[in-house]
């Protein structure tokens, strides 16, 4: 077998018993691997009604046809249903872990039930074992990962819950390899509610490949194609994804203080330019990555990774914050205590405007650095005001009565891009399977940084056509894995190649393209059973009703009903959102 | 264009790398790359036409030098000797700028003149004649592109690159209306998608000059999902000159007769919120 390794274990971690899942060719071909298989087989597997912290649920890590091949391709996916929104969600990581786990001979595995007491997964060329995790229990992702390559190896890779995680805070986070996270939608909480602590994986099997001279030839024109895009082969790489704080500014679409503003006064001393020029130690790169948008970071107290985008700002303009220093130990902390940064910093934020507006009882006021460490600590722990804010944003806003300034999609936190200033985008926030996500669609590529075309971005036209195409092609990376990054510089048909190189199969772009659809289709399917209808396609009425007052994006609201009806067309779902029985039938679903 | 053929568009594209601070290195990967993607020349300084022919000699990949560049200032016979001397060392295309002073000067004899001397030290290899069309109204252009064809130059181009701004469809319209079907007209500066590739195509030219082109033919590759959504018709004043002129970069006759084009736009209104 070429690309895959042709495994996957089942395992019930509540009596150590283990099964084969036999995967056939067919499905393998309609659904890769990664986020497509793990969707696939966790809707085979678990009720749209399961509760996503009982023992029943299950966690699915898998890699995907290229791990462990293609640069960038060191990623793995977790997939199940996410305590924070109750949808269908896959969690995506970089570093190395896919890499490792995919070398010892398997594509994945699946955990179901409940330890007794705590246990990690140590995963070997021999097999999985259940570890005694007693000793780590209570320790940080950063200890935890100390601790077992210390006694296994340097070359292990580990991916662990930190307390967060441990107390089934709802945005606990999975890191792996020190500083990645499969940070999105509170996986790290699944994990916690099993008793699982962490999986090791040290492998050393061969990938093999169905034709190799092809690849060295491919990868020479993925090199060049990656090394022409200005974003991949000079921003990123420069400055990190950070590069953008002061591209969206511009833009007046930099969220202010829980999206209330478009324009951050302080950009500038919380940007990319700023982060090299005070923080910067060197740039850090996942599994053979020529990008390295990772940044090895030293404030004068501690040392770590980040921050990136989504976290200078999460912490940074979403609060009024201006303090660099302040803004990346916040983003340590959070990777130490395995906490998403995003829904961590947004759900502050919601605090902030909360008590704002005279509702919240505890004293929180924009740009005050110094509660950062506290605040966020107390939320890992669940303790004092942290208790509250580990609701995340949603139940938060609607515990004191103001659903609409939570600033989120089906419950999970939008991310650092006004909507009011990119009409696609903000489709593409709506629309989302797994909610307020930018990496469903990534339509700030054409709308803002012009891959592969500029659009208009305060034009509605088109974009429904566009946010579905993006999010098929994603859902195609997603489950082949690697970096979205790539998708700005490389094309569905050079993604097709590298499928076909790999594992032998002879896809077309149409074929491959047909994969992203049946995905998310399959995702909506899910969402649909759960309850999930197009009145959860929806924005917080800010963005609809309320006009930017400063910025090149003021003046502005999003159009979402018109594009709605379109992108349902678009999508052969019908008026409410739900796949049509004809859609589902030609994919095959 | 529905069925674009992405090997047809590489085979327009001058592949290009004209900066002053380009490293031997660059042009390698540029030579590699015309190769690699099939691009029909790669477009240089002279200082790198004999380095580019021994890279590409065994390809179908020509090597295309530009003279005069990028001012276009240089004396007839400078051009000249630079021109004879690019084609001795391998260039199988000449892309020189013109006069543009004399030529708004109406100066049109020695224009004349500076363009022949260099097709006639050119021969056998082919002439490009670059406008520098952000520095000329209309009129200008139509008449730059008749002393072209009386010169025997075989393509007008339209931008070097390093003017106040690059290629717009109206004046490759103007331009391929003026020199007819039989002369070559390319588009250079700014083209960096498919989409501006595909506009100026459409609106008449048969070779673009890019440093993108790598990008454009990768970008192609989406425009067979969802064609018509990538291609929503543009808001005109985004592709328009007028909306581009710049009073600190142009001469002021030009600068003014782009601002009194756009005053009397039959667009104006309607999309009038360009000018809040």
């Amino acid at each position: 077998m070429f690309g895959w390794m042709g495994k996957i274990i089942k395992i019930d971690i509540s009596n150590g018993k283990q099964e084969t899942i036999k995967i056939t060719n067919e499905l393998r071909r309609k659904y890769l691997g990664g986020r497509g298989l793990g969707v696939k087989l966790y809707s085979d597997m678990c009720s749209s009604q399961i509760e996503p912290l009982s023992p029943e649920n299950a966690l699915i890590f898998l890699t995907g046809p290229l791990t462990g091949i293609i640069p960038t391709a060191g990623r793995y996916q977790v997939i199940s249903r996410s305590p924070l929104t109750n949808t269908i969600c896959d969690s995506s990581s970089g570093g190395v872990f896919g890499n490792q786990l995919k070398k010892t001979g398997l594509d994945g595995f699946i955990i179901t039930g409940k330890a007794e007491k705590p246990v990690y997964l140590l995963i070997t060329d021999n097999g999985i074992e259940i570890k005694d995790a007693s000793h780590l229990w209570g320790k940080n992702t950063q200890q935890t990962r100390d601790a077992l390559t210390e006694k296994y190896s340097v070359k292990a890779s580990v991916a662990s819950i930190g307390p967060a995680g441990e107390n089934q805070v709802v945005y606990a986070a999975i890191m792996n390899d020190k500083d990645r996270a499969a940070g999105r939608g509170g996986m790290g909480a699944i994990m916690g509610s099993k008793h699982l602590k962490a999986v090791v994986a040290i492998g050393s099997k061969e990938i093999q490949v169905a034709h190799p001279d092809a690849l060295k030839e491919l990868l020479t024109k993925v090199d060049r194609l990656i090394d022409k895009n200005p974003v991949t082969g000079k921003s990123l790489q420069l400055l990190g994804t950070s590069v953008l704080v002061n591209v969206i500014n511009a833009h007046g679409m930099y969220p202010t203080e829980n999206f209330q503003r478009g324009v951050f006064n302080d950009a500038e001393g919380t940007s990319g330019e700023k982060i090299s020029e005070v923080l910067l130690q060197k740039r850090s790169a996942c599994f053979k990555c020529p990008i390295a948008c990772g940044r090895s970071t030293k404030t004068e107290n501690k040392e770590g990774e980040g921050p990136e985008y989504e976290t200078v700002w999460a912490f940074g303009a979403q609060l009024g914050i201006n303090d660099l220093t302040k803004i990346t130990e916040a983003n340590y902390l959070c990777n130490e205590l395995g906490l998403d940064t995003i829904t961590t910093g947004s759900t502050i934020g919601c605090a902030m405007e909360l008590y704002e507006k005279g509702v919240f009882p505890h004293e929180l006021k924009w740009g005050d650095a110094d509660i950062l460490e506290k605040l966020v600590t107390d939320i890992a722990y669940k303790r004092g005001i942290g208790a509250e804010l580990a609701l995340g944003s949603k139940k938060l806003a609607e515990k004191y009565g103001k659903p609409e300034l939570a600033m989120q999609v089906k419950g999970l936190e939008i991310p650092a891009y006004d909507p009011r200033g990119v009409q696609g985008q903000a489709l593409a926030f709506a629309t989302s399977n797994r909610g307020g996500c930018h990496m469903r669609a990534y339509m700030i590529a054409t709308e803002i940084l012009g891959s592969p075309v500029f659009m208009d971005r305060y034009s509605i036209n088109g974009k429904p056509e566009i946010v579905a195409l993006l999010q098929d092609i994603s859902a195609v990376v997603d489950s082949m894995i690697l970096c979205r990054f790539l998708q700005l510089a490389i094309s569905i048909s050079t993604f097709t190649e590298m499928v076909n190189v790999v594992t032998g199969l002879n896809y077309s772009d149409d074929e491959l393209l047909e994969v992203g659809t049946r995905i998310y289709n399959l995702e909506r399917e899910f969402n649909s059973k759960a309850g999930f209808t197009r009145q959860d396609d929806m924005l917080p009425s800010r963005f609809l009703e309320e006009d930017l007052e400063e910025g090149s994006s003021r003046n502005r609201v999003v159009h979402l009903d018109k594009m709605l009806d379109e992108y349902y067309a678009v999508r052969g779902w019908d008026e409410n959102g739900i796949p049509m029985e004809v859609t589902k039938k030609k994919l095959g679903i | 264009m529905e069925n674009l053929d992405i090997n047809k568009i590489a085979k327009m594209i001058d592949h290009t790398e004209l900066k002053s601070n380009s490293g031997q290195k660059k042009i390698l990967n540029l030579c590699n790359e015309a190769k690699m993607f099939g691009f029909v020349s790669v477009c240089i300084n002279p200082h790198y036409v004999k380095f580019a022919y021994e890279q590409l000699k065994d390809s179908d990949v020509l090597v295309c030098s530009v003279i005069g560049f990028p001012l276009g200032m240089n004396t007839s016979r400078l051009k000249a000797l630079e021109a004879e001397q690019a084609v001795r060392d391998g260039a199988e295309e000449i892309d020189m700028v013109i006069n543009v002073g004399a030529l708004r000067d109406k100066n049109y004899d020695f224009v004349l003149e500076d363009i022949r001397q260099v097709v006639k030290a050119s021969a056998p290899s082919h002439v490009k004649v670059i406008l520098e069309t952000c520095y000329l109204t209309d009129e200008q252009i139509v008449k730059a592109c008749q002393l072209c064809v009386e010169a025997g130059a075989h393509f007008v181009k339209t931008s070097t690159g390093f003017g106040a701004f690059g290629a717009f469809p109206h004046h490759v319209k103007l331009m391929r209306e003026t020199v007819g079907p039989d002369i070559g007209v390319k588009a250079a500066g700014g083209i960096s998608n498919f989409k501006d590739a595909i506009r100026l195509i459409n609106a008449g030219a048969n070779r673009l000059g890019t440093s993108a082109g790598v990008l454009i033919l990768e970008g192609a590759k989406f425009f067979k999902f969802a064609p018509e959504a990538w291609l929503e018709p543009e808001i005109p004043c985004h592709i328009c000159p007028s909306r581009h002129a710049n009073i600190a970069k142009l001469p002021k006759a030009v600068y003014a007769y782009y601002k009194k084009k756009c005053l009397t736009c039959e667009y104006r209104d309607k999309y009038n919120r360009f000018y809040d």
